[in-house]
């Protein structure tokens, strides 16, 4: 048995064992827990020289904050990043999976992977699960044949867009594109407008908050400027929350010592990586 | 016939009795939250109107003065607050003229109650708070639930962060769950940094709390308005 | 009694040329044949006194109310028609519960007295809330209680007028009783002081004698609010009443009953 040696692969795919189980949970009263959703503004230009992807950075759970500066934008190769939204969950998992797989497919051909490659298997992954894994995506990167941006839907389907916005802020960041968003911008000016573009979410979705994150990848380089700009700075609190010493009760005390019978070092042999 | 007819239908889902629902209530979120000492009572209520995640307004006051001493703060289904706090203050003009005085805050508070268990089955969906001072001219924080619970407190916080902000108070004010700490009456400098800082907190966390928070301060001298901005995300 | 009586006398709603509610100054003159009634005010609190006519002897006394509780904080006297006076106390008992259920708070004795004053004016042809009284009710009430303001009486009349009275009189004894009450009566009255006198004023208007069995007393007081006095407390001040006559001799009575006969 090979299982002696090294643990045994889990069957690949979702378990799907307790689905009885917990539909009967939920028909005898049972509630149950909610996923978080990441309501969120995520945008991708593409711009003169390549493309850029911002982000905000507030998780929630239903009306509450569930974490102040998390992480939207994913990497998927040195030359692709994924912005996701919805389920925070299946968004982390879905672009670590394709990322792996990207690696899997650089290695084999020994080329830097293409967007549409990126995109295929996102939206073929996708549509398997029938829009059940909540993963709405600003897909970009740059190939061989120049900026490539998409967006992909949960249920599977995409779009090759030249510049797009996506989850609950995705209306208030399009605004600012339909207004401002022109072929060939250069830099600076495409920065400023994801910028502008994922502020107008931040402040006009509530499911959107805290900080602008953005991406910028160009041939050859991909930059993740992690906190572009932090649009909301939190309030001074005017008093002091400081327990002196001694504040909490302490209920019980109990001390055990440890005897200490012998001291051995043993050395650890490195693993043999040749 | 039927039988046949039915032979035909396909195995995938076809028109069914559709049930309708009705739904005449918003949320339009808010907090408030009261704070009252021995001469005083503050109430704050931040200033954001929203539903689902679009915002209606940053400037919204949810803070009505219902007389000199007296205001109520309400928060959840706006239309459903603008119809109680108008009904509200018909009935203290009413009372007015036909008892020769202004109402008291327990009456207006007992009043309250009753109105919103008047509609027991229809409830107006406002969480709705009081704070004033009684014919003593000692602060009081009445809170409620929809239909008519009534509960006298000296502190409380209502609303879509409520329940964030409820146990910083019980903290703070009540001093709960601390040992050797000595109880100091609340000063109104403290009441009013705590009320602040405990907005700060809210605005940090729940959606439907931000932009701007309006702050009644009641004494005998009248009621005191101030303002006191939050983030806008 | 009235010289121009006419047909304008047989509707409620009809005024009379010279301006009159015949049926409703009727009412008044009914309240003159009712039992006599006596409150007086003073600053520790009010206190009601009230003959009860004992017409025969088999009667059992006790069940004739002329003192009733509205609220902890208000009680009442009445004279004229005890049937209506029910439907008032009524009313006023009712008002005062709501007002409590609604505010939380003692209805005032003035919104009491106005709450019933509307009552008592709502006389005459029936409308969409149903049947009305088609005739003024032939009461006349003493409103005594303690609120916020101190303590207050308050007389109303069938024409539903209702004037704040340091001491007020109603029924068969009134007009003397009034007259006496204006004598005695001053501001720094304490209060057993002003229960003596509303019994040596009732006693002196009273056909019978006055007793323990044929009165009622009532004292409201910001301690023990409503207060009806038991039949010893009643003989007590009874006693008062004697001794006082023995020191001030019997003149006032005497001049006093002289009156009584003359109205009677």
């Amino acid at each position: 048995m090979a299982a002696v040696l090294i643990a045994d692969y889990p069957e690949p795919g979702f378990s799907f064992e307790n689905c009885k189980r917990n539909a009967s949970f939920v028909a005898n009263g049972f509630v149950p827990p909610k996923a978080t959703k990441t309501g969120t503004t995520i945008v991708g230009i593409t711009y003169k020289d390549g493309v850029i992807l911002g982000a905000d950075t507030r998780a929630t759970e239903d009306t509450t904050v569930s974490d102040k500066n998390c992480q939207k934008i994913h990497y998927l190769a040195s030359n692709i990043y994924c912005c996701g939204a919805g389920t925070a969950a299946d968004t982390e998992m879905t672009t670590q999976m394709i990322s792996s797989q990207l690696e899997l497919h650089r290695l084999n051909t020994n080329r830097v992977v293409r967007v549409a490659t990126a995109n295929q298997m996102l939206k073929q992954y996708l549509f398997r699960y029938q829009g059940y894994i909540g993963a709405a995506l600003v897909l970009g990167g740059v190939d061989s044949t120049g900026p490539n941006l998409y967006c992909i839907y949960p249920h599977g389907s995409s779009d090759k867009v030249p510049y797009t916005t996506m989850g609950s802020g995705s209306l208030a960041a399009m605004a600012v594109f339909e207004s401002y968003w022109r072929p060939n911008m250069n830099e600076d000016e495409g920065k400023k407008l994801v910028r502008d573009a994922i502020a107008a979410g931040i402040f006009n979705d509530l499911g959107s908050g805290s900080n602008v994150d953005l991406c910028i990848i160009k041939k050859g380089t991909a930059e993740y400027l992690r906190t572009y700009d932090e649009a909301n700075k939190k309030g001074v609190r005017q008093a002091s929350y400081r327990y002196p010493k001694g504040t909490t009760p302490i209920l019980t005390t109990k001390t055990s010592n440890i005897d200490v019978h012998d001291v051995s070092i043993t050395y650890v042999e490195p693993m043999d990586m040749s | 016939m039927t039988a046949e007819v039915n032979s035909y239908y396909p195995d995938y889902a076809t028109e069914t009795p559709k049930q309708f629902q009705f739904s005449p209530y918003a949320d339009n979120g808010g907090s408030v939250v009261a704070i009252a000492g021995d001469d005083f009572v503050i109430i704050g209520a931040d200033s954001r109107l929203s539903t689902g995640f679009a915002i209606y307004t940053r400037d919204q006051n949810k803070l009505f003065s219902l007389s000199k001493s007296t205001v109520l703060g309400c928060s959840g289904c706006w239309c459903d607050a603008l119809t109680l706090t108008r009904i509200l203050s018909a009935r203290m003009q009413m009372y007015e003229q036909e008892h020769n005085k202004v109402m008291a805050t327990p009456a207006v508070a007992q009043m309250l109650s009753t109105m919103l268990y008047y509609k027991r089955f229809f409830p107006y969906y406002v969480s709705n708070i009081l704070a004033g001072l009684d014919t003593d001219g000692k602060g009081c924080v009445y809170s409620y639930d929809p239909i008519g619970h009534c509960e006298k407190a000296t502190y409380k916080a209502g609303g879509s962060a409520g329940a964030l902000l409820q146990p910083l108070l019980d903290n703070q004010i009540g001093l709960k769950n601390m040992q050797n700490v000595t109880p100091a009456p609340l000063t109104l400098e403290k009441a009013l940094a705590l009320l602040k800082d405990v907005f700060i907190s809210a605005a940090e966390r729940d959606i439907y709390t931000g932009d701007k928070v309006n702050i009644n301060i009641i004494t005998k001298d009248g009621i005191k308005e101030d303002t006191f901005e939050l983030r806008k995300d | 009694m009235f010289l121009t009586r006419s047909e304008y006398d047989r509707g409620v709603n009809t005024f009379s040329p010279e301006g009159r509610l015949f049926q409703v100054e009727y009412a008044i003159e009914a309240i003159k044949l009712g039992s006599t009634a006596i409150g007086i005010c003073t600053s520790e609190g009010v206190v009601l006194a009230v003959e009860k006519r004992i017409t025969s002897t088999l009667m059992e006394s006790t069940t004739i109310e002329k003192i009733v509780e509205i609220d902890k904080h208000i009680g009442c006297a009445v004279s004229g028609l005890m049937a209506d006076s029910r439907t008032m106390i009524d009313r006023a008992r009712m008002e005062c519960q709501n007002h409590w259920f609604v505010y939380n708070e003692r209805m005032t004795v003035e919104s009491c007295a106005q709450a019933v004053s509307n009552l008592a004016i709502q006389f005459g042809d029936s409308d969409d809330d149903g049947a009305a009284m088609s005739r003024p009710f032939g009461v006349a009430i003493l409103l005594a209680g303690i609120d916020e303001n101190g303590p207050q009486l308050f007389h109303m009349d069938p024409s539903g007028t209702f004037v704040e009275f340091d001491a007020k009189a109603i029924g068969s004894g009134s007009e003397g009783a009034q007259q006496s009450l204006q004598e005695m009566y001053h501001r720094s009255m304490t209060l057993t002081e002003a229960t003596t006198a509303a019994l040596t004023i009732l006693k002196q208007v009273m056909e019978e004698k006055l007793n323990s069995t044929n009165v009622e007393v009532m004292t409201m007081t910001p301690d023990k609010l409503f207060h009806m006095f038991t039949k010893d407390q009643v003989e007590e001040a009874l006693k008062k009443v004697t001794s006082l006559e023995h020191t001030k001799g019997d003149v006032s009575t005497h001049s006093q009953s002289e009156v009584v006969s003359t109205d009677s």
